[in-house]
């Protein structure tokens, strides 16, 4: 058995179509949430947006898991990185054309690439990993919903485009409130992070299912509370909830991931020697 | 653009850059990222446990690209409200290196953790007195880092936006430490007992020094060694490519023609040219001065 991962099919307490399901309904649920109710309430509700993106965060480092536990070691970053790539591109495309089903069609244009792409690798590359296809289209869709969620909490909506009523802006869309601002960079890289660091964090033969996740929760809500940051100078979406929320989040995850790091650690001591030849045989 | 205004932020660009380089190569160092990692990483399974901060962020530029695109962010939302802009990159880089401290440690959290069957114990000492070293560190890059993005967007009226131009030198920065300063711990601190330039030979892997001049050795004592050199050189080599890549659009400004345009281009390419030919120098000098190894000799394994 390598350092680099089990060589084989990882042991799931969670099945991975429950936790597709959980991505993908619950992105796009946030999604359409905050769409709607920003329109309907106000702008305090924008913070389902990234609710939704944790949701796709979490899906996608379980895909991530599953695929780099095949030994992919440093590969691990590099194909989150991929994900991201293809959603920044899925993302840009899906809310260009679509409208309001700008999100769907992303989702759906990301697992597209994404599956080209598995399929190349292993058809092409010859990695002959089992579930690579399924896995990168997985990684690609939870890519895109990521970056949809964020960018919906930071400005409030998903339309590409600016609306303009008799040539004055009434509302901001992502391409200029995210992407030429510059804040996409940050969407980028804290969803991919986010995304492949809970796996590459927890490394190692003993990794458990849970712990993972947990660690995903927590990174989710790094980025949530990112984009409540920016939130808080756009006029459509409210920052200081999607801030305060992702704090609650980011304090429960974190102290769950510590209770499962307890559990499953060989020792945890405040100091000490190391262990000794007997101890070690 | 007055001339002697652009060279004279060419050069502050550049020793901040050279601060960033040399700082981001010993927080890397501090916790064993990138290139030393592996090591570290399969030292337990070998029969080695360790006391040495085994930190994986996704290898150093995603996660210099991180705390830079994080704090070109938040100094980005504060400058537009209305702060300062000393203010607003201080604060940028602060809450930066705080997230680049919960990434740390749940990467030497979950490692350790999930390598239980050989028996490698969790030190939260070693979580106590590295993460606020990594994360001071951290905030020194990052800092470094908004100061080439902020005078790039305001003086020298770069089209990117600062968040943008932060996470790209980020991921330069990163790319650049990973490249050059590892190799000063990877190859040769972490294998400091057995004989310099031997190469790691395959029985000797994961047989990384553990114990140090007194006690056991950590990730600092290993910051330590390498701000002797490796950080240092790490600086020089950052600096150098943030200075000379903009050097030569600032003594021959593209924007006023495009005769001076491609004048930057050639004084690019000579730039190129010359740095090869001087590499190309220091290899084959060390070559004839050390040269080869003659024979396989057994290394010996000092205590």
């Amino acid at each position: 058995m390598s350092a680099g991962g089990g060589g084989g099919g990882a042991h799931e307490a969670i099945p991975q179509n429950k936790l597709i399901a959980f991505g993908v309904i619950g992105g796009l649920v946030g999604i359409y949430a905050a769409y709607f109710l920003v329109d309907i309430i106000g702008p305090s509700m924008s913070f389902l947006g990234a609710l939704g993106a944790i949701c796709s965060i979490v899906w996608g480092a379980s895909a991530v898991r599953r695929v780099a536990n095949y030994g992919l070691g440093t590969g691990v970053p590099s194909i989150g990185m991929l994900a991201l790539g293809i959603g920044v591109i899925a993302t840009t495309f899906g809310l260009a054309v679509g409208g309001i089903a700008g999100p769907l069609v992303a989702l759906v244009f990301a697992s597209l690439i994404g599956l080209v792409v598995g399929m190349l690798g292993n058809k092409v590359l010859n990695m002959g990993i089992p579930i690579m296809v399924q896995s990168t289209t997985e990684i690609a869709a939870a890519g895109a919903l990521t970056i949809v969620g964020l960018s919906t909490s930071m400005i409030g909506t998903f339309m590409f485009f600016d609306e303009i009523v008799n040539g004055v802006v009434v509302a901001q869309g992502v391409a200029s409130g995210v992407m030429t601002t510059g804040y996409i960079a940050v969407i980028f890289i804290a969803g991919g992070l986010a995304i492949l660091h809970p796996y590459n964090a927890n490394l190692g033969p003993d990794e458990k299912q849970d712990r993972t996740l947990a660690c995903a929760f927590e990174k989710g809500a790094i980025a949530m509370i990112l984009a409540g940051i920016v939130a808080t100078i756009t006029p459509f979406a409210s920052g200081s909830i999607t801030i305060l929320i992702g704090i609650a989040i980011w304090y429960v995850s974190f102290s769950g991931y510590y209770k499962r790091v307890k559990r499953d650690a060989f020792m945890v001591t405040g100091s000490g020697l190391l262990p000794s030849k007997e101890e070690l045989e | 653009m007055e001339p002697l205004t652009g060279m004279g932020v060419m050069a502050l660009i550049g020793a901040a850059a050279t601060i960033a380089g040399a700082s981001e190569d010993l927080e890397s160092d501090v916790g064993s990222q990138s290139n030393p990692n592996s090591q570290v990483q399969l030292a337990p399974q070998m029969m080695y446990p360790h006391r040495i901060f085994n930190k994986a962020i996704s290898g150093e530029p995603p996660s210099n690209a991180l705390i830079c695109a994080i704090g070109g962010t938040i100094a980005s939302v504060l400058i537009s409200s209305g702060a300062s802009a000393v203010l607003a990159l201080t604060i940028g880089a602060i809450l930066a290196a705080t997230v680049h401290g919960t990434y740390s440690v749940t990467s030497y959290l979950g490692r350790s953790a999930s390598q239980k069957r050989f028996k490698q114990p969790i030190y939260l000492d070693i979580v106590r007195s590295h993460v606020p070293v990594m994360m001071g560190y951290a905030f020194i890059t990052t800092f470094c880092i908004l100061v080439v993005a902020y005078l790039m967007t305001t003086v020298l009226e770069h089209p990117f936006s600062l968040p943008l131009l932060a996470f790209i030198w980020g991921i330069t920065v990163g790319a650049i430490g990973s490249s050059t300063g590892d190799v000063h711990y990877g190859a040769e601190r972490e294998f400091q007992n057995v004989e310099f330039g031997s190469g790691l030979n395959a029985a000797n892997s994961g047989n990384i020094v553990r114990k140090a001049e007194s006690g056991l050795r950590n990730g600092i004592d290993n910051s330590w060694f390498c701000a002797k050199f490796g950080g240092p050189a790490t600086g020089i080599a950052f600096g150098m490519t943030v200075f000379l890549s903009g050097w030569i659009t600032v003594v021959f400004d593209a924007s006023q023609s495009d005769a001076l345009g491609w004048a930057s281009i050639i004084a690019g390419a000579i730039i190129v040219l010359l740095l090869i030919i001087w590499n190309r120098n220091i290899e084959v000098a060390a070559r004839n001065a050390y040269g080869p190894y003659k024979q396989d000799e057994e290394a010996e394994v000092a205590a």
